[in-house]
C-alpha cells in the first residue's frame, strides 16, 4: 500500500450525479485513518451507498478528488480493487455451495491452497456456517448469505474493507461476534469504512462517524463527540419514594422547564423525562417532590445515544 | 508467487460454477441423446445422405450438426454467465474485485470455447462408438477448431447481447428456450434442407448461423471442403465480428448493480 499520508480515504468535494437534477452525492469530504473504523450513517437514499460505489471505483466521480489507500479512484482503479474487500449491501453468491462460494473465492484472490483451507475452516466456524456448508447459497437464509458475503472477504489480505449494512438478517449474537472480529481486525491494522442502519452498531464499534443526509454530511466526528454536540437529549429517570399525587399534569404544571421537554411519562413511582436542561429539570422535580413529602430513590440520567444524535441532526 | 492471469482465474471460477450436474446434463446429455436418439432412430429411415460427391449414412451427417449445436450450448451458457453475475450480484462483486472489464470478458469467451471443445470431443468419440468412422484429417482438424472457436465466441457474444438486454429470468428463459428451438431445429443440424423443405423454413435455415456452422463442420468431417464451404467459414467469421463488436459495445456500457 502506498499513502501519501496516514489517510486510507480522501475525499474532497465529491460530487456524484446520475444526471437526473440532483445530486445523488453534493459536495462531501472526509477522511478515514489508517486502522479506523469509519461509520457512514444516513437515511435511505441518503447517499452512502452511491459514496461507496465511488470509492470502490464502481462508478467515477462526477467532480472532486477521491484517493483510496494513496490511490486515485479514476486513474488506478484496478490497483485499488486488489487491496480492498466489499461486502456490498445487496445479496451476491455463485450457484454453488457454501463452502465451494469460499473456495473459489479463495482462488479468484489467489489465496495460497495451503491458507485457504484452515481459512475457510476457521471462518466457518466462526460464522456459525458449519450447518449449512453443504448446502447451495441459494438455499439459505438471508442472514447465512450475508454471512458467507462478510466470512469469504476475510479470507483475502487486504487494506482497507468496505462494509455496506454488512449485519442485515444476522440475530444479535451473530451480530455481535461479527462486529467483534471486524474490531479485531480493525486493531491489526485493517481500516474499514462501515454503514449500517442499526445505530448500536455503529456505536459500538466504529471510530468516527458521518451523518449523511440529501448527498450532505451534516455532522462528522466521534462517537462522543457527536453526542456532546448535537444530542442535547437526555433522559431523567426517577424513581420515587411511594405513589403519590403527581400525574403528568401535575408535573408539568408544577417544575419550571418541564414545559419544554421532549417527552414526559409517569409509571407506578417512576418518572421519566425525555428534553434538555436535564440539570436544571432535575433539581426543580427534588424540590417539588419534597414540598409534597416524597423523595427521590433512585436517580439515572442517560446520555444522548447515537440514535438520538442522528434524529436530532438529520431532522434539522 | 506465480500470479495467475486474471481472465485465468475468472475461466477457472466459470468453470467451478457451471461444472454442476444440471449443467453437465444440459452440455452433454442433451446433445448425446439427440446423437444416440436421432442417429440410431432415422438412420433406418433416411438411407444416406449426399454431401458434395460423397454419400454418408446419416448418422454421420448428424454428428456434425450435434457438434455445432455444442457451440450453441456452450455460447449459452458462457454469455448467460454475465445475466445470472448481474442477477444474483457477482457482477458487481467481482468489478470491485482485482480484476479488470476485459478479463470477466475473456473469462466468458475461454468459458464457452473450453466447455464447447470439451462437449464437441465427447461428440466425436460418441460418434465414433455410434458410426464406427469419423473422419479426420490433420487440415480438417484445424478447420473444425477454428469454426468450433468462431462458432462459440459467436453465440457467447449473441447470449452476451440477450444477458445486457434483458434483465428479468422469464423473458431471458423465454427468449433463450425460443431462440434454442428455432435456431436448432430450423437449420441444417439435424436435417439434409433440400427442395423438399417448405420454402419458409428453407429460407430461414440459409441464413442461420447454426446452419453454417453444420455445413462447415460437415464438410470438415467428410473432407468434403468446397468453395461453399469457405464461403460458410467466411460468413461465420464476418457474424462474429459483428456480433462480438455489438456485445463488447453494450458490455462497456453496463453499470455495475444495474
Amino acid at each position: 500500500m502506498s499513502s501519501d499520508d496516514d489517510n486510507t480515504i480522501s475525499v474532497d468535494n465529491l460530487v456524484k450525479s446520475y444526471g437526473s437534477g440532483k445530486n445523488a452525492v453534493d459536495g462531501i469530504s472526509f477522511h478515514v485513518k489508517r486502522g479506523d473504523i469509519y461509520g457512514f450513517l444516513g437515511k435511505n437514499g441518503a447517499g452512502k451507498t452511491t459514496t461507496i460505489r465511488v470509492l470502490t471505483t464502481l462508478v467515477p466521480p462526477t467532480s472532486g478528488t477521491v484517493n483510496v489507500l494513496g490511490m486515485d479512484v479514476v486513474h488506478r482503479a484496478t490497483q485499488i480493487r486488489k487491496h480492498i474487500g466489499v461486502v456490498a449491501q445487496h445479496e451476491s453468491y455463485d450457484f454453488a455451495t457454501i463452502e465451494r462460494n469460499m473456495k473459489i473465492y479463495g482462488m479468484l484472490w489467489q489465496v495460497p491452497s495451503e491458507v485457504l483451507s484452515a481459512r475457510i475452516e476457521e471462518l466457518i466456524e466462526l460464522f456459525d456456517l458449519e450447518r449449512v456448508r453443504k448446502h447451495r447459497a441459494f438455499e439459505v437464509s438471508g442472514g447465512e448469505k450475508k454471512k458467507l458475503q462478510v466470512a469469504r472477504e476475510f479470507l483475502h489480505e487486504m487494506d482497507l474493507l468496505f462494509l455496506d449494512e454488512p449485519t442485515v438478517g444476522m440475530d444479535p449474537i451473530m451480530r455481535r461476534r461479527v462486529l467483534d472480529y471486524v474490531k479485531k481486525k480493525s486493531r491489526e491494522g485493517l481500516s474499514v469504512f462501515f454503514t449500517t442502519h442499526i445505530l448500536e452498531e455503529a456505536d459500538y464499534i466504529c471510530d468516527r462517524i458521518s451523518i449523511i443526509d440529501q448527498g450532505k454530511i451534516l455532522a462528522e466526528g466521534t462517537t462522543q463527540f457527536l453526542k456532546d454536540n448535537f444530542g442535547q437529549l437526555k433522559t431523567l429517570e426517577v424513581e420515587v419514594s411511594g405513589t403519590g399525587p403527581f400525574t403528568e399534569k401535575e408535573l408539568r404544571e408544577n417544575i419550571m422547564g418541564l414545559e419544554n421537554s421532549r417527552d414526559l411519562s409517569v409509571r407506578e413511582n417512576k418518572i421519566t423525562i425525555v428534553g434538555k436542561n436535564m440539570d436544571r429539570t432535575l433539581e426543580n422535580l427534588i424540590l417539588y417532590l419534597n414540598r409534597i413529602g416524597l423523595r427521590a430513590e433512585r436517580i439515572n440520567l442517560r446520555e444522548s445515544s447515537l440514535d438520538d444524535v442522528f434524529l436530532e441532526v438529520v431532522s434539522k | 508467487m506465480i500470479r495467475t492471469p486474471a481472465f485465468i482465474r475468472l475461466t477457472v471460477r466459470n468453470l467451478f460454477v457451471n461444472t454442476d450436474p444440471g449443467t453437465l446434463v444440459f452440455l452433454l446429455g442433451l446433445p448425446a441423446l439427440y446423437l444416440l436418439i436421432l442417429g440410431t432412430m432415422f438412420v433406418s429411415l433416411i438411407s444416406g445422405v449426399s454431401i458434395g460427391t460423397s454419400n454418408i449414412s446419416y448418422t454421420l451427417f448428424v454428428a456434425p450438426g450435434i457438434i455445432a449445436i455444442q457451440t450453441f450450448t456452450a455460447g449459452n451458457i458462457g454469455g448467460g454467465m454475465l445475466w445470472s453475475d448481474r442477477r444474483w450480484g457477482m457482477f458487481e462483486q467481482l468489478m470491485t474485485g482485482p480484476f479488470r472489464r476485459t478479463d470477466y470478458l475473456l473469462g466468458i469467451m475461454f468459458l464457452g470455447v473450453i466447455l464447447s471443445l470439451g462437449g464437441s470431443l465427447i461428440m466425436i468419440a460418441l460418434s465414433y462408438y455410434v458410426t464406427g468412422t469419423f473422419i479426420m484429417t490433420i487440415s480438417n482438424t484445424g478447420l473444425v477448431l477454428l469454426t468450433i472457436i468462431l462458432a462459440t465466441i459467436l453465440f457467447s457474444s449473441i447470449f452476451l447481447i440477450l444477458s445486457v438486454l434483458v434483465r428479468t429470468m422469464q423473458a431471458y428463459q423465454t427468449i433463450t428456450i425460443f431462440l434454442f428451438f428455432v435456431l436448432d431445429f430450423a437449420s441444417t443440424a439435424f436435417y439434409p434442407v433440400d427442395s423438399r423443405t417448405p420454402l419458409p423454413l428453407r429460407v430461414f435455415s440459409d441464413i442461420n448461423p447454426l446452419s453454417f456452422v453444420s455445413n462447415v463442420l460437415r464438410s470438415a468431417v467428410v473432407g468434403n471442403v468446397t468453395s461453399g464451404t469457405i464461403f460458410y467459414l467466411e460468413v461465420i467469421i464476418a457474424l462474429t465480428f459483428i456480433f462480438f463488436f455489438i456485445a463488447v459495445i453494450l458490455y462497456r456500457r453496463i453499470k455495475p448493480g444495474t
